[in-house]
């Protein structure tokens, strides 16, 4: 089974990418601080259906300086990485002028350096294995605006740049990045919005809904399987035509 | 095997792999003439760190890029004292 870390595994759409992953072969590891109770259920099922398939690996990523040591470990303990899904993000839901400073420094460490870093590890190792496949969790919000969201925007742009670039960098190692840009999906992230918000989100869709988790998910299975081995550096939308 | 012969080998196997011809090695060869690229220096990090267990990029107080094959190893050296 090919080895692949999910970051942010424990909920929402991590947990989601993460179960649908383990049900397709591969050996997933869930990255995060704790084991939450649906993760909890998910390591019980997926142990019955495909036993191995499914792990937990507790550890805070915003700990930038741990990550090296952090990737050491789990190299050590499953063995070679092949697929890397830097998944895990974080929202605040508010206005610029007022947000506090700490929580612009907080956002951009957690959503984008602690994923560059995190990568800047896995990568090396999957260059010197021959190859591998990196998915970034990006976001519509990095290249159409949504008002209250402008730092959260700016990391997942950020983040569409990184994949583009180090698609460039490590293609010729056989590695393939790319990034999946969700739109809003029904998950503990986007419970702020309302049920006003979600239901403009619904009526300016194409679609006339809103994309779930389970559609993220099978955009991730697609990147990291063979049928996509000749697609790197692009942006999958997955938002039911909300910005089409 | 020392530290300087494993270096030198992981060297001398990512080369090889990736079909990239050498300088004559020597403490004085700068890392950008020796032929390897810094994707293939990448990959000489990431097996040393599999082979010796010792990654001194990751360290918090790492100093400047090493410049010459010396300077590299020896980076090797004092993070394995």
């Amino acid at each position: 089974m090919r080895n692949v870390l999910v970051t942010g595994g424990s909920r929402g759409l991590g947990l989601g990418i993460a179960r649908k992953l383990a049900g397709a072969e591969y050996r997933v590891i869930a990255l995060a601080r704790k084991e939450s109770e649906p993760l909890a259920a998910a390591l019980r099922e997926a142990e019955t259906a495909h036993p191995g398939s499914l792990h937990f690996f507790a550890c805070d990523l915003g700990q930038i300086e741990e990550l090296g040591g952090i990737v050491k470990t789990l190299r050590k303990k499953f063995g070679p990485i092949y697929g890397l899904v830097n998944n895990a993000g974080m929202s605040f839901d508010g206005t610029l002028p007022l947000m506090p400073t700490a929580q612009i420094e907080q956002l951009v460490r957690v959503n984008t350096i602690s994923p560059m870093v995190l990568t800047k590890y896995v990568v090396r190792h999957m260059m010197a294995d021959g190859g591998g496949r990196i998915v970034n969790i990006a976001s519509i919000t990095g290249f159409t605006g949504y008002s209250g969201l402008s730092v959260y925007s700016a990391t997942k742009a950020a983040l569409i740049g990184f994949t583009r670039s180090l698609a460039r960098e490590a293609g010729r190692m056989g590695v393939n990045v790319n990034a999946v840009a969700p739109g809003f999906v029904d998950t503990e992230m986007t419970q702020s919005l309302g049920e006003e918000g979600r239901e403009r989100i619904v009526r300016r869709s194409a679609l006339r809904r809103m994309a779930e988790v389970e559609d993220v998910a099978n955009a991730v299975e697609f990147l990291l399987s063979c049928k996509s081995k000749n697609i790197t550096g692009t942006v999958l939308t997955v938002d039911a035509g909300s910005t089409a | 095997m020392s530290i300087r012969s494993e270096v030198i080998t992981q060297i001398n196997r990512v080369a090889s792999e990736q079909d990239k011809r050498l300088a004559p090695l020597s403490d004085s060869l700068a890392l950008l003439d020796s032929g390897l690229d810094s994707l293939c220096l990448a990959i000489v990090v990431a097996r040393l760190e599999d082979e010796l267990g010792i990654d001194p990029f990751s360290t918090a107080e790492e100093a400047g890029p090493p410049v010459t094959l010396g300077e590299f190893i020896r980076l090797y050296e004092d993070a394995a004292k």
